[in-house]
């Protein structure tokens, strides 16, 4: 579904990815894990070209990313969604026009149909109660959990989540693993970058292990948790586990 | 002051002068008297704080400028089979407007000095005046001729023959100010100790106030000095004859006695005693629906403008971006008055653009520059995970700009657009320089035919106020709608 072909990515001097190749495939829940400064955020936000690589390409559902027109990319990005560290909701906006402002601007939804699949969404997520409450009301888990429904409202057929659960309280971090978990069992194809061992452990079919811009070690999760082969993945295992 | 705004303008002139040379404004054109009557109007320029000669009045129900010369003026379109524009400007502005084709001729009491005649020609003189001094009523016995004024500060009018006789009073320091009001206000208040004004003009405060007193000042006159009369751009021959054939008429029946005599009716129907406020609530009224006006306009148009200006400079293209930099470094490096003047000014060299018009553009283009660094900093302000993240839902740059950062912007920049628009309000007293009728410049009008000081100004200060304060209170509801944290 989605391939990256020798991804580079440097900011100035600093090479943060060094020629990645890999493959995400359809129905596939991929979990990136890795030291901070690892290049995990940055791989996962080159997906979607929010951070443009300076070599390689990114092909999705068979067209490449890089270098597209930015009318075609926009098309594009509806089919991916994205959950971000800090949620990034739309504070002027309530909890139900943050899943609808999308789909009736970009894909020209009826207001109507919006709002229907809006309210489904927000139940789905544990939250059919605060439709029309602000962002500032609402607890962190809540917000997160409003942006994974916000990004779900566009139908996407991947999900990316940037470390979504970093930011939050430890208390709320189970309701959002939560709302993720029964994502991942209705099919939904994911890559998330976390520092959930748990929830990579027990949701993941795969593993990504990066470290210093590269993919160093992967696997399904025993492979990865019980017998990292890799001296640095077993060293930064050590650490977190 | 006084030097360098004209220094200025006069640059401004020579330079829309060199932008279209066809158009040049001294042309020699035999025909001036023929364009006139083409255009079917005589547009008069005067400056309407001399009474009897030029004031505002009530007359049927509508105020309007008259007095002496108005009515002067009023003959010649008649004799001219045209009708007959007054346009009131700061006499400061006179000249210049002149000269920019703002104004057809001038008809302000204007005495044809030397130093005049080298920029305008003038007509015959119509009106043989005298020099007066002022003084307190209360110093008529310590001042009673021009020599015990000496070494003394003495106040003239900016600009005015006056400026120039008050430097026979040996070693007096001369302090010129544009207004005459400002000039009795100074007066009373004991900052000069005497004025050099016109004889008529004088007598007509003198008579209405019983603060003052004034007497003939025996002035060493030229002989081109003794009198008034109306100023022409140089070349125009044809329009200058056809005006003294009508001057003549004028001196042969003797008409300016009468027009005295009906300009000292109006004056003593506008100084009435219906107590001040019942007789000039509507010059007030005026002045604020006109101030209001501007500012609403100019706040709006400002927006549009400063919107733009601001997405332009946040564009990554030099050649987008550089324009509106350099736009708003200039606006904001220059004076407003100035950017009036010029857009007044510099419009009329090619079309005849009214004043209020005129300073509705030069707001407006100022306070977008402003409202455009305003915006920008609120669109910066904007975190960069709300572009993000609607960029991630797949919106456009232009609907996540529209529907995601500006609404936020807009909140962000609330309170400085308000302060904007305040300021707008207060500064907007700027265009009264090139005769627009804002609260400011009925404040002048209301001075001149109430013959008070001070009294204007504090209803003025009272109307910015009430203005103002008002603006913060719903600036304030709006911004708590708004709120949603």
């Amino acid at each position: 579904m989605i391939k990256v072909n020798h991804l580079k990515k440097s900011f100035g001097k600093n090479e943060v990815l060094k020629d990645i190749n890999e493959e995400f495939n359809q129905g596939e829940v991929v979990v990136v894990i890795g030291p901070s400064g690892s290049g995990k955020s940055t791989f996962l936000r080159c997906l979607n070209l929010l951070e443009e690589p300076t070599e390689g390409e990114i092909v999705f559902e068979g067209t490449t990313l890089t270098g597209l027109k930015e009318k075609d990319l926009n098309q594009l990005r509806q089919k991916m969604g994205m959950v971000f560290q800090q949620f990034n909701l739309f504070p002027h906006k309530t909890a139900k026009e943050n899943l609808t402002i999308a789909p009736i601007k970009s894909k020209g939804t009826s207001q109507n149909e919006a709002d229907q699949k809006a309210v489904q969404l927000l139940r789905q997520v544990g939250l059919g109660d605060k439709e029309d409450a602000y962002p500032a009301s609402l607890s962190g888990g809540q917000q997160q959990r409003v942006a994974i429904a916000r990004a779900l409202a566009m139908d996407p057929d991947v999900m990316l989540f940037d470390e979504p659960t970093s930011a939050l309280d430890p208390e709320m971090v189970g309701e959002v693993l939560k709302v993720m978990k029964d994502l991942a069992q209705s099919g939904m194809t994911m890559v998330v970058v976390t520092h959930e061992m748990g929830f990579a452990r027990e949701v993941a079919d795969r593993v990504l292990f990066m470290d210093d811009g590269l993919i160093v070690e992967q696997g399904t999760p025993d492979a990865i948790f019980s017998a990292p082969k890799h001296a640095r993945t077993q060293d930064f295992l050590s650490k977190v586990l | 002051m006084k030097k360098s705004i004209k220094g200025i303008i006069a640059l401004l002139i020579l330079m829309s002068t060199f932008m279209i040379p066809g158009t040049s404004a001294s042309a020699e054109d035999g025909s001036a008297l023929q364009r006139v009557q083409d255009a079917g109007v005589l547009v008069v320029g005067t400056s309407a704080d001399f009474p009897p000669f030029e004031f505002y009045a009530v007359v049927d129900g509508e105020r309007q400028v008259v007095g002496m010369d108005m009515m002067i003026a009023q003959k010649i379109a008649d004799d001219l089979g045209v009708e007959l524009q007054i346009e009131d400007i700061g006499f400061d502005s006179l000249l210049p407007a002149l000269e920019a084709r703002n104004v057809d001729v001038i008809i302000a009491g204007m005495t044809p000095t030397a130093e005049r005649r080298r920029s305008v020609d003038f007509s015959d003189i119509y009106f043989q005046t005298f020099q007066n001094v002022m003084v307190r009523a209360e110093d008529e016995e310590v001042y009673p001729t021009i020599e015990s004024l000496s070494g003394l500060t003495v106040g003239v009018q900016t600009g005015s023959l006056q400026e120039s006789l008050a430097e026979q009073i040996p070693d007096a320091e001369v302090m010129s100010l544009t207004d005459l009001n400002d000039l009795l206000l100074a007066l009373k208040t004991n900052r000069i100790e005497a004025i050099v004004m016109q004889g008529p003009n004088a007598e007509a405060h003198a008579g209405n106030d019983p603060d003052l007193h004034t007497f003939v000042g025996d002035f060493e006159l030229d002989g081109d000095d003794e009198g008034s009369a109306i100023a022409f751009r140089q070349g125009e021959d044809s329009l200058v004859e056809a005006v003294n054939e009508s001057l003549a008429e004028i001196a042969e029946q003797n008409l300016t006695d009468d027009y005295l005599a009906t300009a000292g009716e109006y004056m003593a129907q506008e100084a009435g005693d219906d107590g001040f406020v019942a007789s000039y609530w509507e010059y007030f009224w005026d002045g604020t629906l006109i101030t209001l006006l501007i500012s609403a306009l100019g706040v709006i148009f400002g927006l549009i403008i400063g919107s733009l200006l601001a997405l332009m400079r946040l564009s990554k293209q030099v050649l987008v971006r550089f324009p509106a930099t350099a736009y708003v470094e200039f606006v904001r490096g220059t004076p407003l008055l100035i950017q009036v003047m010029f857009i007044y000014f510099a419009s009329g060299m090619f079309f005849n653009l009214p004043a209020l018009i005129a300073g509705i553009i030069a707001v407006s283009l100022n306070s977008g520059a402003y409202i455009a660094e305003i915006i920008r900093g609120g669109i910066n302000s904007v975190n960069k995970g709300q572009d993000e993240a609607a960029r991630s839902l797949g919106m456009s740059k232009k609907q996540t700009m529209r529907h995601i950062v500006f609404p936020q912007a807009l909140k962000n920049i609330w309170p400085a657009l308000g302060n904007e628009f305040i300021t707008i309000i207060k500064e907007s007293s700027i265009v009264s320089v090139i005769g627009v009728g804002e609260l400011i410049f009925q404040t002048r009008v209301v001075r001149s035919i109430s013959f008070q000081g001070i009294l204007p100004l504090f209803v003025t200060m009272l109307i910015y106020f009430v203005l103002t304060y008002t603006l913060t209170k719903l600036l304030n509801f709006y911004e708590g709608r708004m709120n949603h944290d």
